[in-house]
């Protein structure tokens, strides 16, 4: 075989490769499931899932119709399993589009009926009843009762689950002594009394027990009903999932007229697009109907494009810079409020999020019941002030070369540490760093790698770091004892060290009042006690963005989160998709 | 040959087991693990250690590799932290989207390289040659992320939306989301579409580079005594160039594919991001950065196994291009 022959042979060879390679991924045909290499659960559940909704009348009407397509960088992580995801994305999947949770929060943040119909707390708060909608069924045609609930809580209260949000219940009576299933309807917890003891059920979406409840605990993280075949009883029913790529789900026709009945979409697709230039490039091609969390400055991009809009929604995270109150530079409250005061956080807002955000003093939400708006210029941007702080703290310039020095002469350093590849994080230290220059602190800038970060300042014995840029989420539910109790010192993210008596025995006294009124005033003094210790600098709350296509109407998001009015988006008929 | 197939497979045994190995050993000890992930304020640490206990984390180092090699022989490469299910099955979902991707960019960077380098060497110092100089440095000189948002500017964001042309290309994903919906050609010609501008963005790049060893090696051919003496017995130009002049000079730019195949694995991390295409290089830097061991220790065989193969295919591929290399 000569040269010139030999390639000319492999080519043909090469293209059918490709080409066999193309064909194979060939889907199959229209409202067909691949069923081909899926676990053999999936072989068996799927196909009910399909028998059920074929029988299933389809809803008319001049709304209903079309498919809407969202973008965002990640996959769902752990999918729909309610029961070992932590992922955000995976956990507004489970509440608002696949499964559902006992009740939601509605605008005002207040429950609202969902899959209980009602409920009632006992006056010693130490019994919660909820009566389950009856018309409530499975994609696959079971009904939802509450053995489903009783079976959600055990497992998501059993360690070997490793539910991460297990602390929802630890007020909770543990274990089966804790929940009774008074009818198929009726399902009773038993508890003592605390604050918002309805919050998990607004967060925790509840499993079809007859499909897991052979599944031993600690299997359920690998079980393929996550990201394979998950069956919910939410408003769509799960389609298909390309790892990776994308995620389809289809209208339930089943879904319970109370409810608002079956959602307009015919079809709601999720796609993973990991570079954020891609998608805001495919939202303004219109191959993306959503795009969710653009960029502050591609903001600008989205509201000029005609065809588009830009939404602006609060979120339940804050950004901050965590303080190691045992360093000896640290350990003085006046210091870190000086530190506070000789940065200017709006001015920071501004530059690094564009103004998309509000400027926070402590870790309670502006949306919360408890906020305290008083704190609000309780530590403006103030450089003077800043200086008197530190010189009454004992730091002065000694030796004249513009960073001030203890008795001992040591000079007040700082370093601080952020994420490697967090653009906004470096922008926050760097700029921190340049303002407190200022004042006559020397600061400086180190980047890690995310998991390397982490290791150093949640493990209890090395915390080598002075101030951390970080962002939390909280719950609706504010519970700061892991970051700020004294107790939790030694523990994870007890990064900040403070020991604080007085801080102590609010945090402890808010989780334990049931009565919103009685609490506010602690809320208020707690926000107020935050704000003198200074564990953190706290910058801001950022805003949510999303770009999202006119052509898709009754899309609202708000603090609850992107996907809050899935099952009201339509599409007027003349603006849906070629098919 | 078949011997000598057969030995240099034996031989790639232990070079993919110590790269398994070193993989095992680098990951593992990296800081950070797969658990950390779910640590959260609220989480308890019990819960976090009962996840470790769930995939394996709590027992020694050792015993861990010792159980992983065990396993990884027998086939089973372990399930996936971060995606719950068996490794096996996830790569056998993500590998083939990337060998589709750098099968096409490996035959569009060698076709059009060879081309481009055979026109230039034929036309050696016209305006021709010294065009396409100036374009295949300024492609070979791009850094392939740059060039790949530069191509969905033109081919999907301009294209459609400013010059309103009726053929723009998708700037991501592999098929749309209508594509379940399509006919069977209209399901293939998709994901053609899709596949034209990563594949482009890949073997632009490549395609330079060949073009520049092509052009060298055509040139020195095409003065050698035995072309003239083609010439010579009055056989047409063009039978000269192809027949006798590009298969000789093809020799030491086959070599070059073995170089290649591993650019080309790396590139891909790169252009699978951009591209939104769910390939082995994203898969990679995902687990890598979710501390999903065994994916990246999976993945790492993967890729090993993929240059050996790919580094045999190319010395095989000389022997069939250069007659005088036999092996036994």
């Amino acid at each position: 075989m000569t040269g010139v022959e030999a390639v000319r042979r492999c080519l043909p060879a090469l293209w059918l490769v490709l080409a066999v390679g193309l064909a194979g991924c060939t889907d199959p045909p229209p409202g067909e499931r691949a069923l081909r290499g899926l676990p053999e659960f999936c072989q068996e559940v799927l196909p009910r899932v399909d028998a059920h909704l074929a029988g299933l009348q389809q809803p008319s009407g001049e709304r209903y119709g079309g498919t809407a397509v969202v973008g965002w960088v990640g996959e769902l992580v752990d999918g729909m399993n309610a029961l070992v995801s932590a992922d955000h994305g995976a956990a507004q999947h489970q509440t608002f589009v696949n499964l559902m949770t006992l009740i939601q929060f509605d605008e005002a943040l207040e429950p609202r009926p969902y899959l209980a119909r009602e409920w009632e707390l006992s006056d010693d708060a130490t019994r919660l009843t909820f009566h389950l909608r009856d018309d409530v069924r499975w994609h696959d045609g079971e009904p939802t009762t509450a053995h489903d609930v009783a079976f959600t809580y055990l497992r998501a209260t059993d360690p070997a689950t490793a539910f991460p949000n297990a602390a929802f219940w630890e007020r909770y009576v543990a274990g089966e002594e804790g929940v009774e299933v008074l009818d198929d309807h009726t399902v009773r917890f038993h508890l003592e009394p605390h604050a918002e003891p309805l919050d998990p059920w607004r967060a925790l979406a509840i499993m079809p027990r007859h499909l897991l409840g052979d599944v031993p605990p600690a299997e359920l993280g690998d079980h393929p009903f996550g990201t394979r075949c998950p069956v919910g009883n939410g408003p769509f029913v799960f389609h298909e999932h390309r790892p990776d790529a994308s995620w389809s789900f289809v209208r339930n026709p089943d879904f319970p007229e109370a409810l608002g009945g079956p959602p307009y979409l015919d079809r709601y697709v999720y796609r993973i697009v990991p570079e954020e230039i891609t998608l805001l490039t495919e939202l303004l091609t219109e191959n993306l109907d959503l795009v969710l969390t653009p960029s502050p400055d591609q903001a600008a991009r989205i509201a000029e494009a005609e065809h588009l809009e830009l939404l602006a929604f609060p979120f339940r995270s804050y950004l901050f810079v965590g303080w190691n109150a045992r360093r000896p530079q640290l350990a003085d409250a006046r210091v870190r409020r000086a530190l506070t005061r000789a940065t200017n956080r709006r001015q920071v807002l501004d530059a690094v999020l564009q103004g998309y955000g509000q400027v926070a003093n402590a870790g309670v939400p502006p949306f919360h019941w408890g906020y305290h708006s008083g704190i609000e210029d309780a530590l403006p941007y103030d450089p003077e002030g800043a200086r008197a702080l530190l010189t009454e703290a004992g730091w002065v310039d000694r030796s004249g070369d513009g960073i001030r020095q203890n008795v001992d002469g040591e000079p007040l350093e700082i370093t601080l540490t952020y994420n490697t590849g967090n653009q906004q994080r470096r922008d926050v230290a760097e700029i921190m760093q340049a303002q407190l220059r200022e004042v006559g602190v020397a600061v400086q800038t180190q980047a890690l790698e995310w998991a390397a970060l982490v290791e150093r300042v949640t493990t209890p014995g090395d915390r080598n770091f002075d101030g951390v840029v970080m962002s939390w989420v909280t719950e609706f539910k504010v519970d700061d004892r892991d970051l700020l109790h004294s107790d939790n010192a030694d523990q994870p993210y007890g990064w900040a060290g403070v020991r604080s008596p007085g801080l102590d025995a609010l945090l402890d006294t808010l989780q334990v009042m049931v009565d919103r009124e009685e609490a506010l005033p602690y809320w208020h003094r707690y926000q107020e006690r935050v704000v003198e210790e200074q564990p953190y600098t706290y910058f801001f709350f950022p805003e949510r963005l999303a770009g999202v296509n006119r052509r898709v109407q009754g899309v609202e998001m708000d603090a609850r989160g992107e996907w809050v009015s899935i099952a009201d988006w339509w599409i007027p008929a003349e603006s849906r998709r070629g098919r | 040959m078949v011997g000598y197939i057969v030995r240099r497979l034996l031989a790639a045994i232990p070079l993919v087991l110590g790269v398994a190995t070193i993989v095992f050993f680098v990951v593992n000890l990296a800081p950070g693990d797969p658990a950390s992930i779910y640590s959260a304020p609220g989480v308890s640490p019990q819960a976090v250690e009962q996840m470790r206990q769930n995939m394996g984390l709590d027992r020694p180092i050792h015993e861990r590799y010792v159980r992983w090699m065990g396993a990884m022989l027998q086939g089973d490469f372990g399930i996936s932290f971060s995606r719950n299910q068996p490794v096996r099955d996830v790569i056998a979902q993500i590998l083939p989207n990337t060998l589709i991707l750098s099968a096409s960019a490996l035959l569009l960077a060698f076709g059009a390289g060879i081309l481009i380098g055979v026109v230039q060497a034929v036309r050696q110092n016209t305006f021709t040659d010294g065009a396409l100089s100036v374009g295949t440095l300024f492609f070979y000189s791009m850094p392939s992320f740059w060039l790949a948002l530069m191509l969905i500017l033109i081919f999907s964001l301009y294209a459609r939306n400013v010059w309103g042309w009726p053929l723009w290309l998708p700037a991501s994903g592999m098929v749309s989301v209508d594509h379940n919906a399509m006919g069977p050609w209209e399901q293939v010609l998709d994901r053609l579409r899709h596949l034209v501008l990563p594949s482009a963005s890949l073997a632009l790049v490549l395609a330079a580079g060949v073009a520049r060893y092509m052009r060298g090696s055509m040139l020195e051919v095409i003065r050698q005594d035995y072309i003239r003496t083609a010439r010579a017995k009055g056989l047409p130009e063009r039978t000269v160039i192809l027949k006798h002049a590009v298969r000789n000079a093809l020799i030491p730019v086959v070599t070059l594919l073995g170089l290649y195949l591993p650019v080309l694995f790396s590139g891909t991390v790169v252009i699978e991001t951009v591209f939104a295409w769910p390939g082995m290089g994203k898969l990679m830097v995902d687990s890598i950065f979710q501390r999903d061991y065994p994916v990246v220790m999976a993945g790492a065989f993967v890729f090993a196994v993929m240059v050996v193969v790919g580094n045999l295919v190319a010395d095989l591929l000389y022997a069939a291009v250069d007659p005088r290399i036999r092996y036994e």
